[in-house]
């Protein structure tokens, strides 16, 4: 039977809700499944992903490895691909995941598919269709001849079932040397704590519509009252409104979350890329005729500074508070 | 400092794209310097402009990529290289790495600035795999960057799962640009006329000793099988009135209809 590797999504010392998608689309196909899981404190996470089906967790963790490095990582996927010898190797496309599933095909001398949204597993062969031009066609790929098959998958594009914690094998990999090219020099937290957008069921995105910092701030409370990741366009990140891990879109997060508001955002199609698929879509724009609405599963045509303020009271009372 | 930036020709997505037969229809379709590629050719030229550099462009493909490698040079870029064959069609990010790694192996570098991805696959492989090829560091999703001491290193900006991340690369080095890096500069009539007289250098595999079996369609680890139309969400409901009236109303129907609130 095909083994599958799958390479953890981390953030600080934690597993990302994506990995638990990769494992939970594994589990579910029958597959053996290990995984790797890098970085420094993350050793944690062994039990979680076992309970999640892993049947032997890679751990490379190190003070060396809490910070990013494409080819750091690269370099512990391919010690636990030397060990574990699987047939694909599995990783989330994340903001730096995006690098390390090429980088590891480069070193493997394997093929790498990114962005997959649906998986077709056939034996060894593998066929996925993934978005390409801004989400205008999609593409149905595959990938030719032997070897090891990488492959980048989207997060959202599976779901997620918690599964209690079992007990890892764990196989510990040496930390690769540290990189005397590289080096930190500062950490700069631009999310304090808020909820993060890629693992938020209820998102709350502004665009240019909120016409400045104060306007952000307006918005947040219903914000908060939905318990809601805030996000932001394109325009609002490149104004300074709003930090730049903030931006849903092609190029920023693509989020998938149950119920996605698009407060003041005209929907352009490189935002729609970032939200197009997410189950529930609600706009508000006072433009008519905003590409958001054929999108929007419920529109709203309104002054956003009018509606925003009913929708807490709204809000408020629909939760019982 | 100097800087390489490969750039690669892609049809304008900003337009109506069809999907026929599998394909995506070419008829009627205009080409364009993928958008994120000027991000990093601007980024070159801010650096050569701090430090005194050299910036060269690289692109691979027919007479498109000589298009697009014109409009680079117009930009201000001081050369270009375009490696016309007809063998690299069908080339995956793997094939590309191999024959960018190939051109630049053949002197010094020391930068390569990459666009965060192209265009028309969105699937930004191209420059890590490049950066592996090379064995230089590589820094992805750069939103800002600064020469330090006299270029010998870089004082880089980048997105990480945290928020930012302040990193110093010693060069030589990759870096791929994030969108909001930089707005790209608009090429000047003086500059266009300029570009006619920049060096541009063609090459083929056989000049570069590649094996045409190793890139291209013959040599791709992945294919495309083909093209689809995209998914497409079922229309929704547009309410318009008073605008505080049909919010409760869209918040009511959310309460009782979707049940967001269950």
């Amino acid at each position: 039977m095909s083994k599958i590797l799958v390479v953890a999504d981390t953030k600080g010392s934690d597993v990302r809700k994506p990995t638990l998608e990769l494992l939970t689309k594994t589990r579910a196909d029958g597959l053996d499944t290990d995984v790797v899981v890098i970085g420094h404190g993350v050793k944690k996470n062994a039990d979680l992903l076992a309970g999640q089906g892993a049947k032997t967790v890679y751990v490379a963790d190190d003070p060396s490895l809490e910070i990013f490095s494409a080819g750091a990582y690269a370099a512990a996927v391919a010690e636990a691909v030397k060990q574990a010898q699987p047939a694909q190797v599995w990783l989330t496309v994340s903001e730096l995941g995006r690098a390390l599933g090429p980088t590891v095909a480069a070193k493997l001398g394997a093929g790498y598919i990114g962005d997959a949204a649906t998986i077709e597993l056939n034996g060894d062969d593998v066929v996925v269709t993934r978005p390409a031009m801004a989400t205008k066609v999609q593409q149905r790929m595959t990938f030719n001849g032997g070897g090891v098959k990488v492959l980048g998958i989207r997060s959202g594009a599976f779901d997620a079932e918690e599964q209690p914690a079992g007990s890892a094998n764990v196989v510990d990999l040496p930390a690769p040397p540290a990189d005397p090219r590289v080096s930190v020099k500062e950490l700069v937290q631009e999310d304090t704590g808020e909820i993060d957008l890629g693992e938020a069921p209820t998102v709350v995105s502004v665009g240019r519509g909120v016409k400045g910092q104060d306007g952000v701030e307006f918005v947040r409370p219903l914000v908060k009252e939905l318990g809601a990741a805030y996000g932001a366009s394109r325009a609002v990140v490149d104004s300074g409104w709003m930090p730049y891990n903030s931006q849903v879109g092609q190029t920023g997060r693509v989020v998938t979350p149950d119920v996605y508001f698009a407060i003041g955002i005209s929907g352009a199609i490189q935002h729609l890329a970032g939200m197009s698929g997410s189950k529930l879509i609600i706009a508000v724009n006072k433009d008519p005729d905003a590409p958001i609405f054929s999108v929007a599963d419920y529109g709203i045509v309104a002054d956003l500074f009018k509606a925003v303020p009913v929708m807490i009271e709204e809000v408020k009372k629909h939760k019982g508070g | 400092m100097n800087i390489f930036v490969p750039i690669k020709s892609v049809i304008d997505v900003d337009l109506n794209i069809r999907v026929q037969d599998g394909k995506v229809v070419e008829d009627g379709m205009s080409y364009i310097i993928s958008k994120w590629d000027e991000t990093a050719v601007e980024a070159a030229l801010q650096l050569k402009e701090a430090v005194d550099g050299e910036v060269t462009v690289i692109s691979i493909g027919g007479d498109k990529a000589g298009e697009s490698l014109r409009k680079a040079l117009a930009m201000g870029a001081d050369k270009a290289i375009h490696v016309n064959d007809p063998a690299t069609a069908g080339s995956d990010a793997a094939g590309y790495a191999k024959i960018l790694a190939t051109v630049l192996k053949r002197g010094a570098f020391d930068l390569v600035i990459t666009g965060k991805q192209a265009q028309d696959t969105d699937m930004g492989a191209t420059g890590a795999m490049l950066a592996e090829l090379l064995d230089v560091p590589q820094v992805a999703n750069v939103i800002k960057v600064e020469p330090q001491g006299d270029g010998a290193a870089l004082r880089i900006n980048r997105l990480g799962h945290q928020g930012q991340e302040v990193l110093e690369v010693k060069l030589p080095a990759l870096f791929s640009a994030n969108d909001s890096l930089n707005e790209p500069r608009l090429a000047s009539l003086r500059g266009i006329m300029a570009a006619k007289k920049k060096p541009l250098e063609l090459l083929t595999l056989s000049d570069l000793g590649i094996d045409p079996g190793e890139v291209g369609a013959a040599g791709a680890r992945v294919k495309v099988l083909e093209f689809q139309p995209p998914k497409s969400r079922a229309a929704g409901k547009k309410f318009e009135g008073d605008d505080e009236e049909v919010t409760r109303e869209v918040m009511n129907l959310l309460a009782n209809e979707a049940k967001i609130f269950a």
